[in-house]
């Protein structure tokens, strides 16, 4: 039973070393590097602790007798000094020296990335003078590029962390923090707030959806173009009630009249990979379920629950949104 | 009589009262340094962080600096070294409210501050050979 219980942890605890959300499944050259040193740094502990574990284990048991005093001095002086200051050294030098490519800058897009209580507000700045294509919770970004991503904060500090990308950069009020990061492989990995920030910043992630570049382009031409008008009667019916019900003072959606700046960016909510920061799917189900049962769904939002609109509505509303495209 | 046996005192503690100070300067030196490298690191990063000739400028300072650091660390190692007077007895011991033990105790702590305030200088350091940016 017990070593049921041990193998069930095991796969239990192996089972996070890959995935959407693992450092140790990596998918971008500086998560790589960090991966390397998170093995160098391992094997290196394995072999002190073998070693020390080894010579306690000869001292005691197998040759339990006196050391000579020189051989005593050579063991603590050799062991306790010499040996750990070249060690730690080596391993300090190491992660030294691969700082400066961790810390390079990128080329081509830069995206701006705001922390919100608890969303991500992301904008595309093209660097061709035009406006900043803006977004929301989700990443999207081109392989075999390195982007340069500039980090900020609203009221509370949280931190930007996609550990199959790169390792984390804390964001604060007030200041810009920067990164980059340069995806190898392409596909949607898993980013989440790397500090506490709030009631439920556990509910605070997004998804990075890494592009082939001429893919990400047509993308972000795509995402700068204003909404889609719905052409159907319930999604029509829903576009009425955002307007009515007054979503528009707190979320824009481009080429109507919404053009509020509290809350995410909805233009394109509906091309998403995900809802509500990462933790419900695109679904026309799931945006009227968030909108009737907010609170409840990420605990301490500043968004209201539009609870008092009939099932109908909040279908209407649901469809509305899982349209735009 | 009194008086005597005070001066007396005063002579024979005279020594250990500067040694005292002694344990403090290789530590002092390597806080001194720490601050002063991260202190200059934060400032020219704070005003000049695009300029490299400024930043090259610095990392040369500091490394000049943490050379004088470690040469300082190093005279203040030999002095303890000496006071600890190791090589006459090999005497690990000094537990005995006589004056030579009073004398090596002190000699010997300050020489093994001066090792870990030399290791930390170096450590300290080493960011100034790696890091080239402020980035």
């Amino acid at each position: 039973m017990k070593n049921v219980a041990l193998i069930s942890l095991s796969c239990l605890l192996l089972s996070s070393c890959s995935g959407v959300q693992s450092v140790l499944d990596t998918a971008g050259k500086d998560a790589s590097v960090l991966a390397h040193l998170f093995w160098v740094l391992l094997v290196g502990a394995i072999v002190l602790w073998l070693l020390m574990n080894g010579l306690f284990f000869y001292v005691t048991r197998i040759e339990p007798r006196e050391l000579s005093r020189r051989a005593a001095e050579a063991l603590v002086i050799g062991g306790g000094i010499v040996f750990p200051f070249i060690l730690l050294a080596g391993l300090i030098a190491y992660a030294l020296s691969i700082m400066p490519d961790q810390r390079a800058a990128g080329d081509g897009v830069v995206v701006r990335v705001t922390g919100e209580q608890w969303w991500w507000r992301v904008e595309y700045d093209l660097g061709d003078g035009s406006a900043p294509i803006v977004s929301a919770n989700e990443i999207r970004l081109p392989v075999d590029h390195r982007t340069e991503i500039k980090l900020g904060a609203n009221k509370v500090i949280h931190s930007f962390w996609v550990p199959a990308l790169a390792g984390k950069m804390d964001m604060f009020p007030g200041r810009e923090t920067r990164m980059a990061v340069e995806p190898e492989k392409t596909g949607i990995f898993r980013g989440q707030c790397a500090e506490f920030c709030g009631e439920s910043h556990a509910l605070m992630a997004f998804q990075t959806v890494v592009l082939e570049q001429d893919e990400f382009e047509q993308w972000l031409e795509r995402e700068r173009q204003d909404a889609v008008q719905p052409t159907e009667a319930v999604p029509r019916q829903g576009e009425q009630l955002f307007v009515s019900e007054g979503c528009g003072a707190c979320h824009t959606i481009r080429g109507t009249e919404a053009q509020g700046n509290l809350g995410p960016d909805l233009t394109h909510v509906g091309s998403r990979k995900s809802l509500g920061a990462g933790i419900l799917p695109p679904t026309a189900e799931a945006f009227s379920n968030w909108t009737r049962h907010t609170g409840a769904i990420k605990p301490g939002v500043k968004m209201p629950s539009f609870a008092h609109l009939s099932d109908r509505q909040i279908e209407a509303l649901g469809q509305y949104l899982e349209a735009l495209k | 009589m009194a008086k005597n046996r005070e001066n007396e005192e005063v002579r024979t503690f005279a020594e250990e009262a500067d040694s005292l100070w002694l344990i403090t300067f290789a530590c002092s030196i390597w806080a001194i340094h720490f601050v002063v490298c991260y202190g200059a690191a934060a400032f020219v990063c704070a005003k000049w962080s695009s300029n490299p000739a400024v930043i090259t400028n610095m990392r040369v300072g500091l490394g000049i600096i943490s050379v004088l650091a470690l040469c300082a660390v190093s005279y203040i190692g030999w002095r303890s070294w000496v006071q600890w007077d190791f090589l006459d007895d090999y005497d690990y011991e000094h537990d005995l409210a006589k004056e030579e033990h009073r004398h090596e105790f002190l000699g010997h702590a300050s020489f093994l501050l001066s090792v870990i305030s030399f290791i930390g200088v170096i450590y300290v350091s080493l960011p100034i050979l790696f890091l080239e940016t402020c980035q």
